[in-house]
């Protein structure tokens, strides 16, 4: 196999351009089926309990991911003509928008009042304009029902609660883009602030690629430049750059195909994709930045570059096409990913890797093939002084074998302790950093609104019965002990409000009646009167399914775990039994996610390590090449997770994730060394130089490869957390197991190379 | 100078039809609402709620109506747990409708009132505007064309809320008998012109009148629907002016 590629590329270089250039266009035209998925939603499983859970619920009570805008002047009274008519206009706006199912705000509630022995149900602002009389009636309406002031009216009263509900399946990220249309036509002269799940989770997808396809292409640059200041040569980097493009052409329309092919939303390009180009692009980099570097360093002894680069393919066909093996195989572990997306991204990364490889082995060798290179040029003729530098760091690292190991050592003993301090929490206001206008928004609406987050809990009762209602308001107030909830909404509150106007508006009757036929009646009544949709998101059409809405502040998935909790162990007396009652909402299911998301990492990272080191096993022959192969890996991700126990970065479905991913990126170095130290092995045998020579031909393409996929650092400056762990993650992912493996690994094979001599059939000096 | 004449007579030819049916329009809304209607009518009716899960709602009232509808006395016969709720309304020109409920839990007569027309009546589809009768003056007339329904040979026509009335609706397309001068099917544009509300009526004829016996609205942006079926239909019974009064409402009919 080997000389079939160096025959390519040697002799029909022309060809084989064109043909791998055809290929990519064949594949890359698959970019007309490519399909952005922005709807967080979609990419959630179905089939987890609470998922199902929440599934049902919308389907009986519409949906429960909400959106929330507050808008106002702060320390200014909105309770106002101006005010109120915009609030009309704003309401009746978005409830004209396609994705609305209902606005709840002032200008859209009813109100139950009981005048001079009429019970009337009416609007709570009955006109656009109203006068400086209806205003102050609406006023004490409001201070007499303090439930409906708070959903409907900042803790100051300074700003306007408008609550809209989606319809069940619209596309959040389209819903939110309208909402905003519309709000940013009426709202030019108020302080805007938006929360609510349907918000973030329309919100985000669009924010964070938006803001890393930015970041990515100001990482791509630095990444050129840091090639060019080592490389020297301008068509060398060209050659990588044309790599990594026709990679990326191809693995976008490998998606679009599988997208036309199978009709699966597995392949849709969503904010979990955001990291393949970024992945990809790293991966054929140090494909090429190694066929390259290798060319050049046989350029100098051979001065012909057919020569050299039939040279520089006889050893670097195998590694490159073991770390693409490799790889792809971390990468397909993806496939029992949680999360469908990952199946696909799992699918695709590996098709462009897999293009990447045969690129780097044909393609870019045929471009060096048909250059003319000046043999007596800078970047030929003489290492650059990173090189030289990379090489005397080399050397030195030979000479201390004790010092590395026991730095190694100590490195990993200090992974596993900082390993048990990990903390595990997702907030999703803290995605964001301090100072954005999503996270001053989300505070502005947990400090002074009702919050943006909320919880159901669903009661499977008769409710028509007294005594069932009761137990709902008493679990209501108990869920109104916790700080985080601001406020809970069942149906319990409708029925005491009806008794209390159905009393002459007695607020000593603002309770639950004591018989069912009084209850019976209650909702008779209001079915006269009022809208009888005011009850669907409160109750099913049996009256068997009741919903009591909390409210929340944002709160962190450990805090939701206890919250749940203890909201279970109440629930669990003896008065609350029968209720059979579900805690539900997207909170829930996040916590889940989040839960099997990290679960589902880690044994994708075990999975991974295991299977590399079989496939190094397998095709180097013996078990403890393939036991070595890890090392750098290993030790890279214990000391990972260590560092983040250390220093306080929470472990989230996040960071989880792109450890999993990135290992893919990090595994390449360790493969590279293990070939050549083999080649060395068996060419040279166990002369002194082995590990030097290993060094000086791999030490600078491990360490330019590292080094140019660090300028994805870039994403530290992301206004995402996430995004910013990403980059984080990449820079300590290449540094890691850079440094790993011309270290530890290096230590390794050194202190064992008279028993690899003897695995590899070598004969050795006793 | 004769080919200007030409046109202006050609002109005219293509006008008068649409000038005509102008006339039509209204005067069959006209014709609709110059027919004889029954002084009072007793009746039983079942309205099955089926919302758009497909879950039902039946209940049985008595209803006894006068004045073209615009008194209403009923009483729930039926489901158990309303067994005993009457209702009252009373239609005025001038001021709000009045509606009296009474609730025998409580023991005590409510009475309600809905500025909102829109509202829905007893928690179906059909809201309190949908029982009224159009005031013929408010509304401008047009006949679209003509269509069979169900085998009924009908007039197409388009009735529009003159400016200044103000409406749940921005319109209505009404298939009229040709035969019979009455509605069979009804459709609802809501303000933003999209349809909201399909309505179906079928009738018999009893002492020259044409009587609803099934009425079957659909609200098709919701899914919802409502269907009402009328028995035991009475009418001119001489039913007396002070039947429409609170006291009769704890009175179960007999």
């Amino acid at each position: 196999m080997k000389q079939w590629f160096i025959s390519q590329s040697v002799d029909h270089p022309k060809r084989s351009i064109l043909v791998t250039i055809i290929i990519t266009l064949l594949m890359g035209s698959g970019l007309m089926h490519f399909v952005v998925e922005d709807d967080f939603l979609k990419m959630l499983p179905q089939d987890i309990e609470s998922m199902v859970a929440l599934n049902e619920l919308k389907d009986e009570f519409g949906s429960t991911d909400l959106m929330f805008l507050g808008f106002g002047k702060s320390g200014v009274d909105v309770l106002n003509t101006e005010n109120l008519a915009m609030l009309w206009d704003l309401s009746h706006a978005l409830e004209d928008v396609d994705q609305v199912d209902e606005v709840m705000c002032i200008s859209t509630s009813d109100k139950m009042e009981s005048i001079d022995g009429f019970l009337e149900v009416s609007a709570l602002q009955e006109y656009r304009d109203l006068d400086e009389e209806e205003i102050a009636t609406l006023r004490s309406y409001l201070a007499d029902n303090s439930k409906i002031r708070t959903r409907n009216l900042g803790e100051n009263g300074d700003y306007f609660n408008v609550i809209i509900r989606p319809i069940v399946g619209v596309k959040g990220d389209v819903l939110v883009s309208d909402m905003e249309k519309v709000v940013a036509k009426h709202l030019t002269d108020y302080d805007v602030h938006w929360g609510g799940q349907a918000y973030l989770t329309g919100t985000l997808p669009v924010l964070i690629r938006n803001d890393v396809v930015g970041l990515m292409r100001i990482g791509l640059i630095g990444m050129l430049l840091i090639l060019l200041f080592s490389l020297r040569n301008v068509p060398a980097v060209g050659s990588i750059l044309a790599t990594i493009i026709l990679s990326m052409a191809f693995m976008m329309g490998f998606n679009g195909w599988m997208i036309y092919l199978t009709k699966s939303d597995k392949f849709m390009f969503g904010v979990l994709n955001t990291s393949m180009p970024i992945i990809l692009l790293t991966i054929a980099n140090s494909y090429g930045v190694h066929v390259i570097t290798k060319f050049f360093r046989k350029m100098r002894t051979n001065k012909d570059p057919r020569a050299a680069v039939e040279a520089s393919l006889n050893s670097l066909v195998l590694p490159i096409f073991l770390t693409a093996l490799t790889t792809v195989a971390a990468f397909l572990c993806m496939v029992f990913a949680p999360l469908e997306p990952l199946i696909g991204y799992g699918f695709s990364i590996s098709a462009g890797i897999l293009w990447a490889w045969i690129l780097s082995t044909v393609f870019l060798p045929s471009i060096l093939v048909l250059k003319k290179w000046n043999p007596d040029s800078a970047a030929v003729s003489h290492p650059s002084h990173f090189e030289r530098f990379v090489i005397a760091f080399g050397e030195q690292v030979i000479k201390r074998p004790k010092t590395v190991l026991i730095g190694g050592a100590v490195v990993v003993i200090i992974g596993i302790a900082g390993f048990l301090k990990l903390n595990i929490e997702v907030n999703m206001k803290a995605f964001f950093k301090p100072g954005n206008p999503i996270r001053e928004s989300l505070e502005f609406m947990d400090n002074e609104m009702t919050g943006t987050m909320d919880l159901q809990l669903l009661i499977n009762a008769d409710l028509r019965s007294p005594e069932v209602l009761n137990q709902m308001t008493r679990i209501q107030d108990f869920m109104e002990e916790y700080e985080a909830v601001t406020l809970s909404i069942s149906i319990a509150d409708v029925i005491k409000q009806m008794h209390r106007m159905v009393n002459d508006d007695d607020p000593a009757f603002e309770t639950i009646p004591d018989t069912r036929e009084k209850v019976n009646n209650l909702f008779t009544m209001y079915s006269m009167s009022g809208d009888p949709d005011n009850f669907s998101s409160l109750v099913d059409y049996d009256y068997e399914k009741g919903l009591a809405t909390s409210m929340m502040r944002s709160i962190s998935t450990s805090e939701i775990v206890v919250l749940v909790e203890e909201i279970e162990a109440f629930l669990q007396q003896d008065d609350y039994k029968d209720l059979n009652i579900t805690i539900t909402g997207l909170l829930i299911v996040f916590r889940d996610l989040v839960a099997l998301i990290i679960r589902s990492s880690f044994i994708s990272i075990f999975a991974s390590i295991i299977i590399i080191a079989l496939i190094a096993a397998y095709f180097f022959k013996h078990w403890l090449w393939g036991v070595l192969a890890v090392v750098p890996l290993s030790s890279a991700v214990i000391l990972n997770f260590g560092l983040m126990g250390i220093f306080g970065v929470d472990l989230n479905h996040v960071t989880a994730l792109l450890s999993a991913i990135i290992i893919g990126v990090g595994v390449d170095f360790a493969i590279h060394y293990i070939s050549q130290f083999r080649n060395h092995l068996h060419t040279h045998g166990l002369d002194g130089k082995l590990s030097r020579e290993t060094m000086r031909d791999v030490g600078f393409p491990v360490i330019l490869d590292a080094a140019s996929n660090m300028a994805f650092g870039a994403l530290l400056f992301s206004m995402f957390i996430p995004m910013i762990h990403m980059g984080g993650l990449m820079v300590f992912a290449m540094v890691s197991t850079s440094t790993a493996t011309l270290t530890l690994l290096a230590i390794l094979l050194e202190m064992n190379k008279k028993r690899l001599a003897r695995i590899e059939g070598i004969a050795v000096p006793e | 100078m004769k080919t200007t004449t030409q046109h202006i007579v050609t002109a005219i030819l293509l006008m008068l039809p649409m000038m005509l049916f102008a006339e039509t329009g209204y005067e069959l809304a006209k014709a609709m609402e110059d027919k004889t209607a029954p002084s009072d009518m007793k009746s039983n009716m079942t309205m099955t709620l089926t919302n758009k899960q497909g879950k039902t709602r039946e209940s049985t009232i008595r209803s006894i109506t006068a004045d073209d509808n615009r008194k209403q006395i009923i009483w729930f016969l039926a489901p158990a747990d309303d067994k005993g709720v009457a209702f009252l309304k009373i239609e005025h020109e001038q001021k709000d409708d009045e509606m009296r409920l009474w609730l025998p839990a409580f023991k005590k007569v409510r009475r309600i009132s809905s500025k909102k027309k829109a509202d829905s009546f007893m928690g179906s589809d059909l809201s309190y505007e949908d029982m009224t009768s159009r005031e013929l003056e408010e509304y401008t007339y047009e006949i679209l064309g003509e269509k069979v329904v169900d085998g009924i040979d009908c007039h197409i026509l388009e009735s529009t809320p003159k400016a200044g009335v103000t409406r749940t609706y921005k319109r209505f397309v009404t298939y009229v008998s040709k035969a019979d001068l009455v509605s069979i099917l009804d459709e609802a544009y809501d303000t933003r012109d999209k349809l909201l509300k399909r309505r179906v009526m079928k009738y018999r004829k009893d002492k020259g009148y044409d009587l609803p016996t099934e009425i079957f609205v659909e609200n098709v942006q919701k899914g919802s629907n409502t269907r009402l079926v009328f028995s035991s239909q009475e009418v001119d019974t001489g039913v007396k002016e002070d039947l429409f009064q609170e006291k009769n409402l704890k009175r179960m009919p007999k």
